[in-house]
């Protein structure tokens, strides 16, 4: 019932969203029930549902999918995106840097970190996925996390200092697990 | 013909902060049923939680069959412009909830406003300080 979806992927990514022999590209395929056609020279994706689809939203689950793969993922995290409960969220470096190249790599920069530190203490402290690639940073992860991640690189990209964005984490992720407590028992008083 | 098959629109604007079901019929003009993740819930805080959107459109549901649409086409939109243009958590939990309470589903379109450079972000030179 559903239209075709169309997208564009970096060229350089189409060979990992179609995979060894097609591996990925017949995954994404098997787990939405959809079907894909790449076009490796121009890098543009269709999604096209096919009749035994249960989902009325698994085109769009493939479509992120593949737009996960495309800003830099590893496919296997991707797949991720077919639980429900999983988000994609891609922020556009030049909307808060402007277009100089410079500054984009610097910024790049303060979010991996020194040998990667700032990024490894965001995904470890939220439990999201993080991919910095070409002028993007993309989150995968589900909301309440992904919320506290993004929030955390915009920060950094705002000029916060990183260990004021550290300190930020680790009031967040105390504040969640609180919450978290609290929720289980509600529920269990409702019940 | 015209008596089996009626369609209408279901127009979900989800943000972070809320869910809104707008049930019109395919004109857009003549709305059918509205209803709103702040409809269902009591705390603010759940406006926008996929199960207050899984509760308003069940309500929706029932409206839509009550006046006796079979199917609806969807149009997501996220709040846009200069905010997120990604829906919310309460846009899929909607679609699935209408395709469980039988209501067919049609095209889903993405309707988010994008600027074609518009006003500048909320916050200023110095950024947000909180």
């Amino acid at each position: 019932m559903t239209s075709i979806e169309y997208l564009k992927i970096p060229r350089e990514r189409v060979g990992v969203v179609i995979g060894k022999g097609g591996a990925i590209k017949d995954k994404v395929e098997e787990l939405t029930r959809t079907e894909l056609e790449v076009d490796s020279e121009s890098g543009s994706v269709a999604i096209k549902p096919t009749d035994d689809m249960e989902d009325p939203l698994s085109v769009w689950k493939a479509r992120y999918m593949v737009k996960a793969i495309g800003r830099g993922f590893n496919p296997e995290i991707a797949l991720k995106l077919i639980s429900d409960d999983m988000m994609l969220d891609i922020i556009n470096l030049p909307d808060y840097v402007g277009k100089s190249k410079k500054a984009i790599l610097r910024q790049k920069g303060r979010i991996i970190g020194k040998e990667g530190r700032t990024r490894d203490i965001i995904t470890e402290m939220t439990g999201v996925y993080l991919s910095v690639y070409g002028k993007t940073v993309s989150i995968i992860g589900d909301f309440e996390h992904l919320q506290v991640a993004r929030e955390a690189v915009d920060m950094i990209l705002n000029g916060a200092r990183h260990k004021s964005v550290y300190a930020f984490l680790e009031k967040k992720t105390k504040e969640m697990k609180i919450k978290e407590f609290k929720e289980i028992a509600k529920d269990e008083r409702t019940l | 013909m015209a008596d089996k098959e009626k369609w209408g629109v279901a127009n979900i604007y989800s943000s972070f902060n809320n869910t809104i079901i707008t049930v019109t019929d395919l004109t857009g003009a003549e709305t059918i049923s509205q209803w709103s993740g702040g409809k269902v819930v009591r705390s603010d805080r759940q406006e926008s939680s996929p199960f207050a959107a899984m509760a308003a459109a069940t309500r929706a549901a029932d409206d839509v069959k009550e006046k006796g649409l079979i199917g609806l086409h969807i149009r997501v939109r996220a709040p846009g412009g200069n905010g997120p243009r990604t829906p919310g958590p309460g846009a899929q939990a909607t679609i699935r909830a209408f395709a469980r309470a039988g209501i067919k589903i049609g095209k889903i379109e993405d309707v988010t406003p994008v600027p074609h450079d518009g006003t500048g972000r909320p916050g200023g030179k110095r950024g947000r300080r909180v």
